[in-house]
């Protein structure tokens, strides 16, 4: 296996876009490949994933991207997995470059869903769910993550104003962020005083639903040469899957995909999470977080919301999480997530994160999520 | 439907059973193929729940209610919703609730008071 490289990353604003998704995807494309150094006629593949391009009534992005980009030979395809559709893409990349069929990849995702109502939203999002045994008994995203914060508070405890923590926290990360979709901080009073979505999440507990694109490109390390950025070395990809329905698992307070996916991914590595100096993780709502700390092994179950509540995953905690913003602040873009939260760590490896720069660089885990957990990628990232 | 047709498609099995038949399947399948077909329990009790008070596009004019997780009488666990529920308090972890016939597509539960018949 070769050792393989993020040479490149890129990321818009997240939130609200004007221009249609394959303009947005081209140009984080060409932003990431100038980023890279590396010659655009080295890209071997064009992995691209936008999970609700029918909601632009656009299917079969990648020749559009790849002609705008003038490379209109470069194979290319689409790779779904709900949320963590672009972490697959990269997983795809990687396996395609580590294992000597390509020289180098490049990864894109994008979303645009804002010209439509939040009605029409949600049921774009809920697509990923189970139609027959989820969908059909009324279930939304919040109402599926928030049947397991329910059973997650029953075993643990966990406290609102824990779950307000996660909030509040990633909120003041964001602000930090020009990336980001919500650049302002909120307090805990707002967290408590924002509506009930769906028991116990409240309207704060829930990341908005985005407009946005990212890519990243791979290489091989024997292709580089002398890169023009600081690299990510990809130590571990690991893809998993969890039984898809909810009602069939027996546990509720995490989800098993992340648990197996991170196995995987510190077995590839060869280090275990006390390795990591940051992560980003999934955290499409609150208790999300406060799961994925604990099924990728940060935390025994049980702890982590009161860690987070204590301080120790800010940008100054012993474990900074999220400093992006997360899906909560920065946004979630479906499709351009996963890609999105390698962009924050390929700003964070070359020290450009600014006022959200976190003080130890030397290994990061990204963590992505499908749906309520029937797909799960983990990365593992170090220097040189 | 053929017992041929049954055999490939559990949940259209399953949807007319609680649609049309007013009885909750079971299944239990090997490869992909439903081995064994039987009636589950009626009644069951509250694994998890949620309220939700933004309801999703099919269930518009039901919001508030409740999408619950429910342990059957006998086993088989299933996911349903309980409409009327308007606040977390008036549910709880371990309440019994009973299948009932729906208005609407899903699997409708209600509560059901203790010793007594459902609400």
């Amino acid at each position: 296996m070769r050792e393989t490289w993020v040479v490149g990353a890129a990321t818009n604003r997240y939130g609200k876009m004007a221009e249609t998704g394959r303009e947005a995807a081209t140009r984080v494309a060409l932003e990431a490949l100038d980023v890279s150094g590396i010659d655009p006629k080295r890209i071997g593949y064009t992995f691209v994933s936008n999970a609700f391009g029918v909601a632009e009534r656009q299917a079969h992005l990648g020749p559009l991207i790849n002609t705008a980009l003038g490379l209109p030979d470069v194979p290319s395809a689409t790779i779904e997995s709900a949320c963590s559709s672009s972490s697959a893409g990269l997983h795809e990349a990687f396996v395609h470059v580590a294992g000597g069929f390509l020289d180098a990849a490049l990864v894109v995702g994008v979303e645009k869903l804002s010209h439509l109502d939040t009605l029409a939203a949600t049921s774009y999002f809920a697509m990923g769910a189970d139609s027959a045994f989820e969908t059909r008994n009324g279930a939304t995203f919040p109402g599926l993550y928030a049947t397991l914060a329910h059973a997650h508070r029953q075993k643990y405890g966990t406290t609102s104003e824990q779950l307000g923590a996660v909030a509040v926290k990633n909120h003041a990360n964001g602000a930090k962020n020009p990336h980001a979709h919500f650049q302002k901080e909120i307090s805990l009073e707002t967290y408590l005083r924002s509506p009930v979505i769906a028991s116990p999440l409240r309207l704060y507990d829930c990341c908005p639903f985005s407009d946005g694109a990212a890519a990243v490109v791979v290489a091989a390390r024997e292709i580089v040469g002398a890169p023009s950025a600081e690299p990510l070395v990809i130590r571990a990809s690991a893809r998993s899957g969890s039984v898809a329905e909810m009602q069939d698992r027996p546990d509720l307070t995490g989800l098993p995909a992340t648990r197996t996916a991170a196995a995987a991914a510190f077995r590839q590595a060869g280090v275990g999470p006390e390795k990591i100096d940051f992560t980003e993780v999934h955290d499409c709502f609150t208790i999300a977080e406060v799961m994925a700390l604990e099924d990728l092994g940060f935390y025994p179950k049980g702890r982590a919301a009161a860690a987070g509540a204590a301080g120790e995953t800010s940008l100054q905690g012993t474990l900074p999480v999220n400093p992006s913003g997360g899906l909560k602040a920065k946004g979630h873009p479906v499709s351009a997530t996963g890609a999105g939260q390698v962009v924050e760590i390929f700003e964070q490896f070359n020290r450009r994160a600014g006022a959200r720069q976190v003080p130890k660089t030397e290994w990061a885990l990204a963590h992505n999520v499908g749906a309520t957990g029937g797909s799960c990628s983990v990365h593992i990232f170090s220097h040189r | 439907m053929s017992e041929e047709t049954l055999r490939l498609h559990s949940i259209a099995a399953f949807r007319r059973g609680y649609e049309e038949e007013g009885r909750l399947l079971g299944f239990r399948s090997a490869c992909g193929f439903v081995t064994a077909t039987w009636a589950l329990q009626r009644t069951g009790r509250l694994v998890a729940f949620t309220v939700q008070t933004v309801p999703s596009d099919e269930f518009l004019n039901e919001a508030p209610y409740a999408y619950a997780l429910v342990d059957l009488d006998g086993g088989g666990r299933v996911t349903g919703w309980i409409p009327g529920v308007a606040e977390e308090a008036e549910l709880s972890v371990g309440e019994r609730v009973q299948f009932v016939r729906s208005y609407k597509p899903g699997v409708q539960f209600a509560r059901v008071p203790s010793g007594g018949s459902p609400t």
